[in-house]
């Protein structure tokens, strides 16, 4: 069964310009048991989506059903089967750690012993042991955004939200994070995530949406979002080219240092060959998530800017 | 969630919101007992310790209100600034369990002023089984209202310094301009009748009563009861339609 499936969902909030649909005729299915990533520039209408299938905020009109229910008609059997972290949110801050996370266990009805163990389990993974007796007041903002994954991760909820969890994490942190989200996914559960690290996208889903004012713009595995650009290749060289040159291999740019050039694989190849022919410094891959995002949004904003001039 | 779970969300929620915070900070505990106990004095004093009930009577129903604008600070911050609501929404916790939950937290602070009143009032020889249970009928309507009210509010504002705003605006609908503090005989005719709009009034009736102050009729007492009630019986059916819970 499909851990989410949204048919034609439109969002317009009460004191929004009037047109601006937060999000707008969106269908999208999340499939069960892995995890999927939401992405998208500010404003896209990520929280909005994450938010109604939360069972947080009303559609304006369409439908979502999560785990097989309706999340308006059937909102009970919703809320039992799962678990959010808020973009912004943060724990209670008179809290302790372990407090905060064994709590949010006994709010949610699981037995004193296992929430006692889970707790333990879930600040061993995301490396909290140590800071365990410590308030929340006195800890990080990234050390605080780790409780709130933590405090969401020792759930028993089969779907978890999470709306930029990693916002402000260090490199080793956020590493941490991935491995307790790929654990919750051995254990059969979904994952909906939100980020602006695309790298981190990436890594972790197995499917990705990216959605554009409130608009679904591609979707699909990162292999298949990789075919739907018109260039899947990046080339960057240093030195022994001109601009004009490399632009005969497809749409080529100046970064610092050197060039960037977007191209088919045929044409990735022959440049890379010639790049090492003259001795120039080079590299070469697929496209990477970030390159199709600009790729793509970038278009996206060209055509609106095209089509204003043109009304 | 089944009933057990309920009792268990709402008796950790006392937990999170009540005791934990004042084994934290124990001079929380102070913030609840200050105002209705300097209204005792002014009015202990000022009367020459004649109109020491109606203080007693009065501090027990402001304590009550308190909790109720006290509660709707605490949840619009939560809710604005932490997203706990959202949290809690996401979650098998059902909007009731939270209401009661969060209000018996808030409760808990409550008691070293109830304490104080409820000596006073035990000292004076107010004491018998019938003024003590509408003494606690009375209150446990009020703290129900107060908190439905503070609840519903704070699914409304947008940050906590409307409540700041909002607070004293309550407490002074249901406090100050009604006979809470003094007999509804020492208003004019027709402030009195103005005052028949208020919920605390019939509450003020009820505590003074059974704090020896006046002795209402058979039939005033009725009233008192079924307007007190049906007001905080109104109030959670507004709730029920109206608080915010998710978003619209
Ligand atoms: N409460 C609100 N009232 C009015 N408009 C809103 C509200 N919340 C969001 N919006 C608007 O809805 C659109 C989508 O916002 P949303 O928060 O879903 O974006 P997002 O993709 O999560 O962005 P970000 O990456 O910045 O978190 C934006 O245009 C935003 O301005
Ligand atoms: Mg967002």
């Amino acid at each position: 069964m499909d851990a989410i499936r949204a048919a034609r969902l439109t969002r317009v909030y009460p004191q929004a310009p009037p047109g601006v649909r937060a999000l707008d005729d969106l269908s999208l299915t999340v499939p069960s048991g892995r995890v999927f990533g939401l992405i998208g520039r500010n404003g896209a209408g990520k929280t909005t989506f994450i938010r109604i299938a939360a069972t947080q905020l009303e559609p304006t009109a369409g439908q979502i059903e999560i785990l097989g229910h309706d999340v308006m008609t059937q909102t009970d059997q919703v809320r039992a089967r799962i678990a959010c972290v808020p973009q912004e949110s943060r724990p209670l801050y008179f809290l302790t750690v372990e407090e905060a996370i064994r709590l949010n266990l006994g709010l949610r009805g699981m037995s004193r012993q296992i929430a006692r163990s889970r707790t333990q389990e879930v600040l061993g993974e995301l490396s909290l042991t140590e800071l365990a007796t410590r308030s929340i007041s006195r800890l990080s903002g990234g050390q605080r955004r780790r409780v709130m994954v933590a405090m969401v991760l020792a759930t028993e909820a089969e779907l978890i939200f999470l709306d930029e969890p990693t916002t402000g994490l260090d490199p080793i942190a956020r590493r941490e994070v991935w491995g307790a989200i790929r654990r919750a996914t051995r254990e059969g559960r979904t994952t909906l995530l939100t980020t602006h690290y695309l790298d981190e996208a990436e890594t972790l889903s197995s499917r990705l949406a990216l959605i554009e004012r409130g608009r679904l713009v591609l979707e699909g595995t990162p292999q298949d979002l990789r075919g739907r650009v018109r260039s899947p290749y990046r080339v960057t060289v240093e030195g022994s080219f001109s601009l004009e040159e490399l632009r005969s291999f497809g749409t080529a740019r100046a970064i610092e240092p050197g060039f960037l050039v977007f191209a088919s694989e045929a044409n990735a190849r022959a440049l890379a060959q010639e790049a090492l022919r003259r001795g120039a410094r080079v590299a070469f891959g697929p496209v990477d998530l970030e390159d199709i995002f600009l790729e793509v949004v970038g278009r996206r904003i060209e055509d609106d800017r095209e089509e204003a001039v043109a009304a | 969630m089944s009933l057990r779970q309920q009792f268990q969300a709402i008796g950790t929620l006392v937990q999170l919101n009540g005791l934990i915070p004042i084994r934290a900070q124990p001079l929380y505990l102070l913030n609840l007992l200050a105002s209705p106990l300097s209204f005792l004095f002014f009015i202990g004093i000022a009367s020459g310790g004649r109109l020491l009930g109606y203080g007693v009577a009065g501090g027990m129903i402001l304590t009550m209100l308190s909790v109720g604008t006290g509660l709707q600070s605490d949840l619009t911050h939560y809710r604005h600034d932490l997203k706990f609501q959202d949290v809690i929404v996401s979650s098998p916790v059902t909007a009731p369990a939270y209401l009661v939950g969060m209000a018996l937290s808030e409760f808990v602070y409550s008691l070293p002023g109830m304490a104080v009143f409820l000596g006073i009032w035990a000292y004076e020889g107010w004491w018998s089984w019938t003024n003590a249970i509408v003494l606690v009928g009375a209150l446990v309507l009020v703290w129900a209202f107060a908190s439905t009210l503070g609840f519903t509010l704070a699914t409304y504002f947008e940050d906590v310094r409307e409540t700041f705003m909002f607070s004293p605006l309550i407490s002074l609908g249901l406090s100050v301009l009604p006979p809470v503090y003094y007999p509804i005989s020492s208003l004019p005719g027709w402030a009195q009748k103005i005052a028949l709009f208020s919920p605390t009034t019939y509450a003020a009736q009820l505590v003074q009563g059974a704090s020896g102050q006046v002795a209402p009729s058979f039939a005033g007492a009725v009233v008192d009861w079924v307007v007190l009630g049906g007001f905080t019986l109104a109030l959670l059916l507004l709730a029920t339609a109206k608080a915010r819970w998710r978003e619209p």
